[in-house]
């Protein structure tokens, strides 16, 4: 008869090595970091692009590149975390205070930087930093509504497989 | 009173195994551990008996589980893990058998070619005799008949995993049992 073969141990060993390297959560914050970076340094260079009509056509095409540049940055470290690095509930968790953090400490600045200086460039860099700010609370706001409804499903479960429901 | 936590990774059911997902999307560090403790070894099982080769079973084992640890986050229905799990297993399959192979329909091939190859020992029971003639069965008979009489996924979990409808899987199901059949047949002629 042909023989079973069964898995060798070390396939387990390897496997679990796959998932914690995986998993890594330092992986993912690099990518949220990069991403809300990637997304106030295009709000700075946009504002001014959009703001400085006097600049020199090379200074205005070098803010265009810089702005497609943190657009496409942006876009590539949503498409890590969305396909490759995929964020469990704890972990979006953590990205959303790590946004909403940034995102108002930016916003702050921003505000800041109009009041003082009322320069042309500060207000759209407000406008859209707001827009940032809005966007990381939505997220939060949502990740923890996921995570709620996940714990509340694992207590149900738990209670259901010991029998301590009833 | 034990702590679900810690579970048997053997444990039945589809509560037990909604549990896991529950807690892999959650995020918790042991629970990736505890889902390949419960699944790889079925896993295992069933891709072996598709490649036939260790080497290339351990490279899929390791391309499923990376899918897996990159889509549990989506999978909406915990319960239905066992046909998402071998729905991956298949894909990653057929990913590999379509990249190494411009391989023939399985349709194209007679029945009675694939009970022509030699067999090496005759004297080993009729269980034998149906191990052996599923080897030779194509890739796509093969695999129908392994998941849903070895690894006794249901015919709705056979129709997720396939990503057909539960009637497509019947009509394969069939086809796979009648070339099966005819397999054995010629060997116990010859």
């Amino acid at each position: 008869m042909t023989a079973i073969h069964l898995p060798d141990p070390s396939v387990v060993a390897s496997l679990e090595r796959l998932a914690r390297t995986e998993l890594s959560l330092a992986a993912r914050m690099a990518h949220v970091v990069l991403a809300l970076v990637a997304s106030a340094m295009t709000i700075v260079v946009a504002s001014l692009w959009l703001t400085e009509p006097s600049l020199p056509v090379r200074t205005m095409t070098a803010f265009g590149l810089l702005t497609i540049i943190g657009l496409g940055w942006v876009a590539y470290s949503i498409w890590v975390l969305s396909a490759r690095r995929v964020m469990l509930a704890r972990q979006r968790v953590v990205a959303g205070r790590l946004a909403v953090a940034f995102a108002g400490t930016f916003t702050a600045g921003c505000v800041l930087f109009a009041f003082t200086t009322g320069a042309p460039s500060a207000w759209p860099a407000t406008a859209m930093s707001l827009v940032l700010l809005a966007a990381a609370l939505a997220l939060w706001r949502r990740a923890t509504a996921a995570y709620s409804a996940l714990l509340s499903r694992r207590d149900a479960l738990e209670r259901e497989l010991t029998g301590g429901a009833r | 009173m034990p702590h679900p936590q810690n579970l048997d990774p053997s444990a039945p059911g589809r509560a037990a195994d909604e549990l896991l997902v529950v807690r892999c999307q959650l995020g918790e560090p042991d629970a990736f551990d505890a889902l390949i403790a419960r699944w790889h070894r079925p896993l295992w099982l069933y891709l072996r008996r598709m490649t036939g080769r260790d080497e290339e079973t351990h490279d899929l084992l390791q391309d499923v589980w990376l899918r897996v640890i990159r889509g549990i986050a989506r999978l909406r229905d915990g319960s239905r893990l066992r046909g998402w799990l071998f729905g991956i297993a298949r894909r990653a399959l057929m990913d590999r058998l379509r990249r190494e192979y411009a391989a023939p329909a399985a349709s194209d091939i007679d029945p009675g070619d694939l009970a022509a190859e030699p067999e090496s020992d005759d004297s080993e029971g009729d269980l034998a005799a149906l191990d052996a003639a599923l080897d030779t069965l194509p890739a796509v008979e093969r695999d129908v008949l392994t998941l849903f009489y070895l690894r006794d996924l249901s015919l709705a979990e056979l129709a997720e995993a396939m990503n057909v409808p539960v009637g497509t899987v019947k009509s394969r199901l069939f086809r796979a049992r009648r070339l099966l059949r005819a397999a054995m047949q010629e060997r116990s002629d010859a």
